[in-house]
């Protein structure tokens, strides 16, 4: 044991090969979109790991690169088949070394689980079976071809040594060539690499054999097997023990990684959100470390180092992946070694930034880390790797300046956050009695309730900043004028705005309500209930499961195709189904609401122009708010020469992500306003 | 020499077109970062070694601010592009100018990380994004955005500028009532800040320096949208202040109808076009846009007084050479109006291609093939499919003696089987055009003739596998008595005829099964609706045809289906298929389903025909679909490139130049 206090297993170094790792938290490969435009790891990718190096990573492991110029599945993937990647290997690994932390490239080939849109190359795969996502019939490939394959992840692993990796991990999981023949969905060959598992798995060991052969002894070589793809036909628990057993045996392979489901098919329960409950994939790393002596790492939604210390200590794995849990605060390992884990940004597995990004081709970003993503531009938090319980900075600046933050939901609580860290003088007032605003409310489903760790995180931010937060405070321009300040920060929120077609309530519009009016409780909707979803995301689906657990018959009604449709965004589709199934939602697509009254609530299907109606008993409006600006505007008529910025749903209604990193580059911009100085330099 | 209305000079403001064809300022991907690229000086300047009269350059923003696509061009940072573009292009004669654009609402926060401005607050159709009402502050920031990108674009040696208030910008967004509901000025008078901007380009540019604009003439919502009647005043309004006005259609709701697929008939913005031209009375040249990619078409439009010039764009991508081409009497290479390949306002940034065209994007076009000394020049291409035809075309053009065998009775493979729906009848065009080049350059075609793995192997010089695909095994269980067809039995069955479409009895039930959600799934099921009113459609989707979002056809198709009373199975994967029904399971929950079903239609991949490529011991190369069943832009590509891969051939003995 080697500190850690509470964390005996955690904290406890492990051999991999002859690499020695200090503790058993692995940031464990996911894409990032950090690469060029041409396939070059980039700055951003140094600065990224390196942030999570010093924040006490045990292991790193970087996003895939492609070994072979047929594998180009996304824009910014690592093209490691290019030799041109050298000097940026040497960069991130230079960078990560520098705090002692070894670091791993994971290299694959993603078979036909990819596009030939960027190569112009036929995609190569066991057979000619289209993957389910993208849906190109792949070209079957013959012996040369896998002889080429086979060298190509040779060629890229000596590569990767070269370039200063302590070793390679071959991802044989969820995304690639690999996995495309051990698994009997998309092998249907006939030759030596179909048919049965020995055939099956003859490329993994001749990969490994000569990637091992290519490398040498010294650097680690992992191997990252799927335990059960969840799709038909494909791979399960007992192949893939059976395969690690064979690649124990066969030797040569320093560890095994694992995961669960199919990229391009099951990707839902390999970025599972909190709508899948914590450690649901463990019982595949507890199958396969009771097959073999290798060490075994397990992944699967680990929020928080208790939860990963107690795996550990239940023998389920040896090294434990904790991915979005370090991209929402790289000081994981840090804080939690520190006996400081009350302080970790906690993970809420919410996918809006992180995985929601991934998917559109945009780099990866974080709901409540407005620096992840832009380390290499904005450095990393400035909270991180200092004694954040100190507050303010110890440096004296005279005059303190004072910043007054008007409103507490997400917004307001990031920029006092932002500003405080940054020496100003910070005062948050919230009119309620809660802090958190819509987030606070949107936690409140029961199954949301993650969500809420935003809340709570932003507030004991604040908490050991010092800021002055005020509850039940109201400001007006009265407050302004006596509060002495130098600077004001709107942060006030939106409103419920009723749709052109619903009558206020004095007018007969009695029976419609906002969702945030019925998860505030001002209304207790019951009998048939119409959710209209003007908005795409959680919002509709949230409140028509309340309703629905309430005993309400619930429909959704959207104008769009289908309901919720940025629910697929953040993989919350599936199971969104599954659950509105089971409570006997209904889902409507292609109506707008035209009207609302004796007759009821009147629709129009538009693609047919046909009019529908729906006598509920209430309507409950998932639709845009609109800004509460008033405040904003009446401080800038009262006071023209105050310092007044206005953010998130005040300057316009957003979502969550959007409100914090507004918070984040408005502190530091006024920070920088009123000392005339560079944030980062303020921070020095 | 030909003389064709589309070849006579146009003065535009201070400038002088040689011809009519201009091409528009399409989305390409080409950029690194947000400067204008190597890439973009290739591809512009090949359309105006093309002949073209005038190029426009890909709108850039005005504002950093506004980053629509992550490979949108930034006016702050596209000066040096401007200028290399402009020197590249000059001495070719084109008219080169800039396009000018802010997004305002129709774009997205996803790069720039900041707030969109809009005039109101309507959130956007597509992305449901809310905006910022813009505050006068923002007004004169985009003003001066436009006059500071328009000065640039003057200084690096544009002849001019084009404003966009057409499809996706904030200045159409304010000339709406779709979008804008403000109070202020801008509300009361809608077109302020598009008179403003306007303003702010000349006085940046000077007087001779050409001044042009997009403009939105019918937003096709009339409850609040630019109608035509509002358009004509519009433009009467603003022509005194423009050098030229090019019509389009489009707004919030319609997206994808400004730049449609075939599914539009071509040339479909020419009646409005004439409506404008008419009112504006020859104050300013007057452009028609709106799949324009005819040359006839657009020779007939200008005759007929529709137009003073024409927008060829996707013409120009499918035929760089259009106009140089059309002036020596010859056929321009078709374009299918597919929207597969230039339609790249796309999350995963394309780079702008062509499915007819695979150098377009790629810029130059590689076409000198190396000399090669071979023991023949005979070459023996099996299949005529667009592959086959390509790679003889281009061979034989390279100095090849070339035989085409194919097995079926005509050109074009899977392709002519495609053209039959009736909105993809454009690809027979193409064939047609191939076939036509390909016998020009002296390829011989033989059809009804296959070729055995004999005659493959004893012949006499090179050969080139292009057997194209196969119907795959079905991925559901089928009993004894099922009745299940493919999209090629459907699209080749005899229609019109005393027997009934397919075999097919009133109340017979068809089902579509279409695991793609392409453009084949959706046709094939419009295709049998025409013929007989009982089919479905099958997805395993949320939405049937979700591939077509590429294309811009998604919400279409999906209208059309719905219009056409065809129901949607969504989300449900086949499993079994009996003589009177299938069996469904949901995608998400697993429950099963049991839905009535007389014949399947089973519109899954394609397996490659590659038995003779097997036959002859793997050792030829082989094209298009006997690799993989793909596109036919697929197809071409590879069949050009294993032509060019051939070289020149020189009889052995004879020195290498």
């Amino acid at each position: 044991m080697s500190g850690g206090g509470r964390f005996r297993y955690l904290f406890s170094p492990l051999k991999l090969g002859s690499v020695a790792v200090a503790n058993r938290i692995v940031f464990s490969a996911h894409l990032t979109n950090y690469a060029t435009q041409d396939g070059m790891p980039s700055e951003q990718h140094a600065a990224y790991y390196e942030a999570r190096a010093a924040g006490g990573a045990g292991l790193i492991i970087t996003e895939e690169h492609s070994v072979h110029p047929t594998d180009w599945p996304y824009e910014k993937m690592i093209h490691g088949f290019n030799p041109g990647v050298l000097a940026g290997y040497r960069t991130i690994t230079e960078a990560v070394h520098r705090h002692g932390v070894p670091i791993l490239a994971q290299i694959n080939h993603n078979g036909g689980q990819a596009s030939s849109m960027y190569s112009r190359l036929p995609v190569w795969a066991p057979s000619p079976v289209p993957d389910p996502m993208f849906r190109e019939v792949p070209k079957a490939v013959e012996q040369r071809e896998i002889d080429e394959i086979i060298e190509s992840y040779a060629v890229v692993a000596a590569r990767c040594i070269d370039g200063g990796f302590d070793g390679v991990e071959l991802q044989c999981s969820h995304s690639s060539i690999v996995r495309g023949f051990l698994s009997p969905a998309t092998n249907r060959r006939s030759d030596s690499y179909g048919g049965s598992l020995d055939n099956r798995s003859r490329l993994l060991h001749q990969i490994v054999a000569a990637v091992r052969d290519r490398i040498g002894p010294g650097p680690v070589l992992g191997v990252r097997l799927c335990g059960d793809e969840l799709i038909e036909d494909g791979t399960t628990i007992d192949d893939a023990v059976a395969v690690a057993i064979q690649i124990e045996a066969n030797g040569g392979v320093d560890y095994i990684n694992t995961s669960i489901g199919v990229a391009t098919a099951s990707l839902f329960m390999i970025e599972a959100s909190m709508h899948i409950p914590p450690e649901y994939a463990m019982f595949i790393p507890s199958a396969i470390r009771q097959a073999i002596d290798l060490p075994v790492v397990g992944v699967g939604r680990f929020k928080d180092p208790i939860q990963a210390e107690r795996a550990l200590e239940q023998g389920h794995a040896d090294l434990i992946g904790v991915v979005r849990g370090q991209i929402a605060d790289p000081d994981f390992a840090l804080k939690a070694r520190a006996g400081r884990a009350d302080e970790t940004r906690l993970c809420l597995s919410c996918n809006q930034e992180c995985v929601g990004r991934m998917g559109l081709n945009r780099w990866l970003g974080c709901i409540e880390n407005p620096y992840a993503g832009r380390e290499a531009e904005l450095g990393p938090s400035p909270t991180s790797h200092r004694p954040v319980t100190l507050g303010r900075s110890a440096e004296p600046r005279p005059p303190a300046r004072r910043l007054l933050v008007v409103g507490g939901g997400p917004g307001g609580l990031q920029a006092a956050v932002t500003a405080a860290a940054n020496g100003l003088d910070v005062t948050l007032h919230e009119a309620t009695e809660h802090l958190g605003g819509q987030a606070r409310l949107a936690a409140s489903v029961p199954s949301r309730a993650e969500f809420g760790d935003l809340v709570r995180n932003l507030s004991a931010e604040c908490r050991r900043l010092g800021v002055d937060v005020n509850l039940n405070s109201p400001v007006d321009t009265g407050t302004i004028g006596s509060a002495q300040v130098d600077a004001v920060i709107v942060a006030t929120g939106g409103l419920p705005n009723r749709p052109w077609w619903a009558p206020p309530s004095s007018e007969g519009g009695d029976r419609i309500a906002d969702v945030i009016d019925v998860l505030a409780g001002r209304v207790h909707p019951e009998g048939s209930v119409v959710v209209i979803d003007d908005v795409g995301f959680h919002q509709a689906t949230s409140v028509a499961e309340l309703l629905a657990d309430r005993h309400c018959q619930v429909e959704i009604v959207t104008k769009a195709m289908v309901v919720g449709q940025d629910l697929g965004i953040t993989l919350d589709m599936e199971t969104w189904w599954v659950r509105a199934s089971a409570k006997g939602i209904v889902q409507s697509t292609d109506l707008v609401p035209m009207g609302y009254g004796d007759r009821g609530l009147t629709l129009l299907h538009h693609p047919t122009g046909n009019e529908q109606t729906r006598t509920p008993d209430w309507v409950v409006l998932a639709t845009p708010p609109r800004p509460n600006a008033e405040l904003y505007f009446a401080i800038l008529a009262a006071y023209p020469d105050h310092l007044v910025r206005r953010i998130g749903d005040c300057l316009a209604p957003r979502r969550a992500h959007a409100a914090i990193i507004e918070g984040r580059r408005v502190g530091d911009a006024l920070t920088t306003e009123l000392y005339s100085m560079t944030p980062s330099a303020a921070r020095s | 020499m030909t003389t064709s209305p589309l070849l006579e000079p146009l003065i535009v403001g201070h400038r002088r077109m040689t011809n009519r064809v201009l091409f528009g300022p399409i989305e390409t991907n080409l950029a690194t970062g947000r400067a204008l690229s190597k890439r973009h000086t290739a591809f512009y300047e090949a359309r105006a070694a093309g002949g073209a009269g005038a190029v426009v350059v890909e709108q850039a923003s005005v504002h950093p601010i506004d980053h629509p696509y992550e490979r949108c061009p930034l006016a702050a940072e596209a000066g040096p592009g401007w200028a290399a573009i402009a020197e590249a292009c000059g001495p070719h004669g084109s008219l080169v100018l800039a396009g000018l654009s802010h997004s305002g609402g129709q774009s997205t926060s996803a790069f720039s990380q900041r707030e969109l401005w809009a005039p109101s607050d309507e959130p956007d159709v597509d992305t449901g994004e809310v905006p910022k009402v813009m505050e006068v502050a923002d007004i004169v920031a985009v003003i001066d955005g436009f006059a500071g990108a328009a000065a640039r674009a003057s200084q690096s040696g544009m002849h001019g500028v084009e404003v966009n208030a057409g499809q996706h910008s904030l200045l159409r967004q304010f000339l709406s009532g779709l979008t804008n509901r403000r109070d202020d000025a801008y509300g009361q008078d809608n077109a302020l800040l598009v008179r403003q901007v306007l303003a702010a380009c000349r006085s940046a540019i000077g007087p001779t320096d050409v001044l042009g604009l997009r403009l939105s003439c019918d937003e096709l919502a009339p409850w609040a949208g630019i109608t035509p009647d509002r358009a004509i005043e519009l433009a009467v309004s603003l022509a005194p202040m423009i050098d030229y006005l090019i019509v389009v259609r489009g707004s919030i709701f319609s997206a994808a109808k400004t730049r449609p697929t075939a599914i539009d008939p071509p040339g479909f913005n020419l009646a409005l076009t004439k409506l404008i031209r008419d009112a504006v009375d020859g104050s300013v040249p007057v452009f028609a846009q709106g799949s324009v990619v005819d040359v006839d078409q657009a020779a007939s439009a200008i005759e007929a007084g529709d137009c003073d010039g024409v927008e060829m764009t996707r013409a120009l991508l499918a035929a760089p050479n259009l106009v140089t081409t059309v002036r020596k009497g010859g056929r321009p290479r078709p374009c299918l109006l597919c929207n597969q390949g230039c339609q790249v306002r796309d999350n995963r940034n394309p780079i702008i291609s062509c499915n007819v065209e695979p150098s377009t994007g790629r810029e130059p076009q590689q076409t000198a093939a190396d000399r090669i000394e071979a023991m023949s020049n005979q070459l023996l291409i099996v299949g005529a499919g667009p592959a086959g035809l390509e790679a003889a075309r281009v061979a034989a053009t390279n100095g090849w003696v070339v035989e085409v065998r194919e097995r079926s009775d005509g050109p074009g493979g899977m392709a002519a089987v495609a053209a039959s729906a009736p909105a993809q009848r454009r690809i027979a065009d193409l064939i047609s055009w191939l076939e036509n080049e390909a016998k020009t350059v002296g390829v011989t075609l033989r059809y009804g003739d296959e070729v055995s793995s004999t005659d493959a192997a004893e012949f006499d010089g090179t050969v080139i596998i292009a057997t194209g695909s196969l119907t795959a095994p079905p991925t559901f269980d089928r009993g004894n008595d099922a009745s299940i067809a493919t999209p090629v039995d459907v699209f080749t069955a005899q229609r019109g005829g005393d027997e009934p479409f397919m075999g097919l009895e009133h109340g017979d039930s068809v089902v579509v099964w279409d695991p793609i959600g392409g453009p084949t799934g959706v046709a094939v099921t419009e295709f049998i609706a025409a013929e007989h009113s009982n089919v479905a459609i099958l997805t395993p989707d949320a939405i049937v045809g979700t591939m077509l979002s590429l294309t811009g056809d998604l919400s279409g198709a999906n209208v059309r289906l719905q219009q056409a009373d065809i129901p949607i199975l969504r989300r449900q994967r086949l499993t079994h298929v009996d003589a009177n029904s299938v069996r469904t399971v949901h995608s998400f929950t697993g429950e099963t389903a049991e839905h009535p079903c007389s014949l399947l239609v089973d519109a899954s991949a394609r397996y490659p025909n590659d038995a003779l490529w097997h036959e002859t011991g793997q050792r030829f190369e082989r094209i298009g679909d006997a690799v993989a069943p793909r596109t036919i832009g697929d197809a071409i590509r590879e069949g050009r490139a294993a032509a060019i891969a051939l070289g020149q051939p020189i009889p052995a003995g004879q020195p290498t130049a």
